[in-house]
């Protein structure tokens, strides 16, 4: 197999697992009639304020072991949106295996484009 | 009951991307409609329900693609550059709109988005049998060659494409609006390769669907930070859009699915005019 069919190969995996989660925790927020602190009424209104914000990778972790179906739900979007960027991570290698300087320097720029998304302009635009 | 609205979003999001992959416009374009005209769900939550939707869509066929070895990862890589960054400064747009209250800005430029992008999709993208060997300075500089095996005519495709940085040009806009509204842009990005580049439709198409997740990523990561993400919401959308999806693109290649996507495009209009209506506060 080759790099690019193992990249791709792997992106499915992690939509399966993302599908998983997000069917599980469903599922446990409506037997456990909430999640994260909150009712389920509360977590459903249309204008709910319960969102992303709120959930930090740390908290998310912790909910998982009480298997809260609200931080099951966060860790199957963030396993989501996490797939492109390993995809993006694992091109850079399979550049720098095919010994081509160019497309692994371009690689490591929308890389670099990404982890400013992730780390940087929250913190601009918020505070 | 909270049980049936939560049903209800299951089977809008098998609709959307079920209409979403029958049209060609991707499953995000039908949703925030959907879920804003007929829900009432606010449409930062809707835009962001939407956005990491597509993001499955484009990872769940990746795998599709790659077995002809259609989508070629150097085009697409490249002009990611361009796509990340407008992704991240139609997001920015979108945070300033929202911080503002000026929600219904954003639903006039969908619905006007929506009706440009209606026109090429109803037209639709064919192969113009033309000779595909274009080549210009950036053809040698970025690469941009390659081939794939065709199995309607059982022969190896070579092709180029040239004029990278009228590309680069498309795809920064198609980032802007990907980051704005919290869609795929995959149409304005298949618009950049074809007319732009000159790439055949298989390879446009395939590494379209390939950048959609990054661009959709870029935006989430912005979108997820500042509470656009909401996961009642978000959460049945992803499942219904990824099961709509794979049923339609099974579809598409049969009659009955020609003439529903033609009802889909009708249905869209209506969808796109009620978006601007609404922004101005009409309907």
């Amino acid at each position: 197999m080759e790099m690019n069919d193992i990249i791709s190969y792997g992106l499915r995996i992690g939509v399966i697992i993302s599908f998983l989660l997000l069917a599980l925790g469903s599922v446990l927020l409506f037997i456990n009639g909430g999640g994260g602190g909150y009712t389920i009424k509360q977590l459903s209104m249309t204008n709910s304020s319960i969102n992303s914000s709120q959930f930090s990778i740390n908290g998310i972790m912790h909910g998982i072991d009480m298997l809260d179906g609200m931080d099951i739900i966060m860790l199957g979007l963030i396993v989501l949106v996490a797939t492109p960027i390993v995809r993006v991570l694992l091109s850079i290698v399979a550049f720098v295996v095919e010994r081509n300087p160019l497309y692994t320097i371009i690689t490591i720029i929308v890389l670099t484009d990404l982890m400013i998304a992730i780390f940087i302009i929250p913190k601009l635009i918020i505070h | 009951m909270v049980i049936i609205y939560f049903i209800e979003l299951i089977v809008v999001g098998i609709l959307a991307g079920f209409a979403g992959s029958l049209s060609g416009l991707g499953g995000g374009v039908v949703v925030i409609p959907l879920l804003t005209i007929l829900f009432g769900v606010p449409i930062d939550y809707a835009a962001g329900a939407s956005l990491v939707s597509t993001i499955a869509t484009s990872s769940g066929a990746a795998s599709a693609y790659v077995k002809e070895r259609l989508s070629n990862i150097r085009i697409g890589m490249s002009l990611e550059v361009a796509t990340t960054l407008g992704a991240i400064g139609g997001s920015i747009i979108a945070a300033y709109i929202y911080s503002k209250n000026l929600d219904q800005l954003i639903f006039i430029i969908f619905g006007v988005v929506l009706l440009f992008l209606l026109y090429p999709t109803f037209k639709g993208f064919r192969e113009k049998h033309e000779r595909r060997m274009h080549k210009d300075w950036s053809t040698k500089f970025f690469q941009l060659e390659g081939n794939y095996y065709d199995r309607s005519t059982n022969k190896r495709v070579y092709y180029s494409g040239y004029r990278w940085w009228f590309g680069e040009g498309v795809m920064g806009i198609a980032g802007i609006i990907s980051g704005l509204l919290g869609i795929g842009s995959g149409t304005l990005k298949v618009i950049g390769m074809d007319w732009g580049m000159k790439l055949p439709m298989k390879v446009t198409t395939s590494t379209s669907n390939f950048m959609i997740g990054v661009t959709a990523a870029t935006s989430s990561a912005i979108y997820w930070a500042l509470g656009y993400v909401q996961p009642f919401i978000a959460a049945p959308i992803v499942i219904g859009i990824l099961i709509g999806s794979y049923y339609g693109s099974k579809m598409l290649q049969t009659m009955a699915g020609k003439r529903i996507r033609l009802i889909f495009l009708m249905l869209l209009l209506v969808a796109g005019l009620e978006m601007i209506l609404r922004g101005f506060g009409v309907a």
